[in-house]
């Protein structure tokens, strides 16, 4: 597009004619270009040091690029503290995470939006309620009951369960939902109905393949925040051989197990799944995350 | 199905609907023992936790953990900071996104690229972030800030153990990580603007600046105001940040959270009944807030109603 073709927002193309509101549009640009250096910048940095040594580092003479780019730097830290281990036992948890966050909040929203027993408004206050208060701040008592399982003696510490379950218990999973099917046209559960289908066939049958586009935002979502989930998985897997990558990257960030440059190795191996996860899905990450601020 | 409970009604068959309403319970008992499990349980038994003195629920102390917290240097700590937290997110933080949700709706070259590359950062987890930053603030050579202070013949300088800019360091990282997304909400909302008010203005002659002043700052206030509580109530809970910049809210809690208190005396200091007590205040702090961000909502919809 060009400035000229410009038709909506503050400045129209009429205005562009003016040089004076021409020159503020390079201004707005320039400091467009500014913010997003901004933002690139510091990642950049940090791939860029991360191929230095430690020598490099430590000098006091500085230079902005390493001496050589060798990915084999990367391959040696990769090796050297297994990190294909963590990684493996991410994607357990990820998987898990995202089936939980799909299936037991949607089957949640569905049962109290669509089939409305008695009883589903309180069901609903109280899910709103847990949604206000952020889950971390009542992690011990869930910590007490992780170690002690229905009081049972049954300890599901250094297991993946907690981890996966937690995300069957999403309040703003269960709002995506349940937003969405509000909005589904009654008259085909209705029919549904009249087929003689059961209730739970007509979500399988029925809503289940309507909800696609929110199950995958969902789905998206969980990945994501199950990705860089830190708090639960760091109490719940004391195991050094189950950690996450997020855990062993707080592990060993805070101790003096790797030197600083390799230090920034690791960063940069964690970070790279989440920038492929946002090549593949930015559109439908951007676009939740505006809907996503404004609630109702 | 309230249609359907009527004609049942009528026609005194309760049997099909006493069915129906324990199958829709059966269906979801699961998901309900899960927040059963993972969310309701544990704030209850934290609110319980708080009036007692250890997790057997044994003696009851009233309001003592409480009094206990007001009296402790790490708890007004992090209160006092509290407020340093949101007066430098809103003077650091508040006005990035706005500027940069404006610049993103009257950019016509290349706008899609700078979408991405501003939401870049949203992408990464709160956790690597803290750790880039540890690294851009650290006192050793390679950190970014101290080779641009060599360049310009400072002496290198350790910011990250200066407790009085400690928390405006951790609100520059928040910013940079946060205002992205914060920054497509303003976008859309620049967006939805109705096109005609600018047009008419501008047959007018009523010049840019004025039209800005006029047309698109009254329209978005109430954006303005919704997100600037939103961002309130997520500055209450900062957590990895003091966490690993500050090394748990250090230096000497000057950038300690009370979430991060909250977490710290239940988990690592074993002191699981005054964490009990400070996140329930935090609680009510946050509850408070999103109370008032629904009133205000309800407001701005209720007038955009009229």
């Amino acid at each position: 597009m060009k400035l000229s073709e410009k038709r909506d927002g503050l400045l129209n193309f009429s205005d562009y004619k003016k040089t004076k509101h021409k020159i503020a549009y390079y201004i707005f640009m320039f400091l467009l270009i500014i913010f997003a250096l901004t933002a690139l910048i510091p990642i950049l940095w940090l791939f860029i040091t991360s191929f230095k040594t430690v020598t490099e580092i430590q000098s006091t003479n500085y230079h902005l690029l390493p001496q050589t780019f060798k990915i084999s730097k990367m391959l040696d830290v990769w090796n050297r503290l297994s990190f294909g281990k963590y990684y493996l036992n991410t994607l357990i948890v990820v998987i898990g995470s995202v089936i939980c966050a799909v299936v037991f909040n949607a089957i949640l929203a569905y049962a109290v939006i669509i089939l409305k027993p008695i009883g589903y408004k309180i069901i609903n206050v109280l899910i709103l309620f847990g949604y206000m208060i952020p889950s971390a701040l009542a992690i011990f008592p869930l910590v007490m009951q992780i170690r002690n399982f229905m009081g049972l003696n049954i300890s599901l510490i250094n297991t993946y369960f907690p981890l996966w379950f937690a995300f069957g218990a999403n309040a703003y999973y269960y709002l995506l939902f349940k937003d969405y099917f509000d909005k589904l046209p009654k008259s085909l559960i209705e029919a549904a109905r009249v087929d003689g289908l059961s209730d739970l066939k007509i979500f399988f049958n029925v809503v289940f393949p309507l909800s696609k586009p929110i199950m995958g935002v969902v789905a998206i979502f969980a990945m994501t925040a199950s990705y860089s989930d830190f708090l639960l998985p760091y109490v719940v897997l004391q195991d050094t051989k189950m950690q996450t990558a997020m855990v062993a990257i707080y592990n060993l960030g805070t101790t003096n197990t790797v030197d600083s440059s390799e230090f920034l190795m690791l960063l940069v191996i964690s970070i790279i799944p989440q920038l492929i996860l946002f090549m593949i899905f930015q559109k439908q990450i951007m676009n939740q995350s505006v809907n996503s601020g404004m609630k109702d | 199905m309230e249609d359907n409970i009527k004609e049942y009604k009528r026609k005194k068959n309760y049997k099909p609907i006493i069915k129906r309403n324990i199958v829709a319970w059966l269906i979801m008992l699961p998901s309900l023992l899960l927040f059963l499990f993972f969310v309701w349980l544990p704030i209850g038994k934290n609110i319980a936790l708080s009036f007692f003195n250890n997790y057997k629920f044994t003696e009851f102390v009233g309001f003592d953990n409480y009094k206990e917290i007001f009296r402790d240097y790490s708890f007004l700590a992090a209160l006092k900071n509290t407020f340093a937290y949101i007066l430098w997110s809103i003077i650091i933080g508040y006005f990035v996104p706005i500027i940069i949700g404006f610049l993103l709706s009257e950019c016509v070259h290349a706008k899609g690229v700078f979408r991405i590359l501003i939401y870049l950062p949203c992408m990464i987890s709160g956790m690597a972030v803290s750790f880039l930053y540890l690294n851009i603030y650290g006192d050793e050579t390679y950190s970014i800030l101290n080779v641009i202070i060599r360049l310009f013949g400072g002496e290198p300088h350790a910011f990250k153990g200066n407790p009085n800019i400690i928390i405006p360091l951790i609100v520059i990282a928040m910013t940079w990580r946060g205002a992205g997304g914060t920054a497509l909400i303003y976008l859309s909302n620049f967006q939805t603007i109705d096109t005609s008010l600018y047009e008419a203005s501008r047959i007018d002659g009523v010049k840019p600046i004025k039209r800005f002043l006029h047309i698109t700052l009254p329209i978005m206030k109430s954006t303005f105001m919704t997100l600037l509580i939103l961002q309130i109530i997520s500055v209450f809970q900062v957590f990895y940040e003091p966490l690993v910049i500050g090394e748990w809210g250090g230096p000497s809690d000057a950038s300690m959270s009370l979430m991060l208190l909250s977490y710290k005396f239940a988990m690592k200091d074993l002191e699981y009944a005054r964490g009990a007590a400070v996140s329930v205040i935090l609680s009510l702090i946050i509850i408070t807030f999103t109370v008032i961000y629904f009133i205000v909502n309800n407001i701005v919809n209720k007038k955009e109603g009229e």
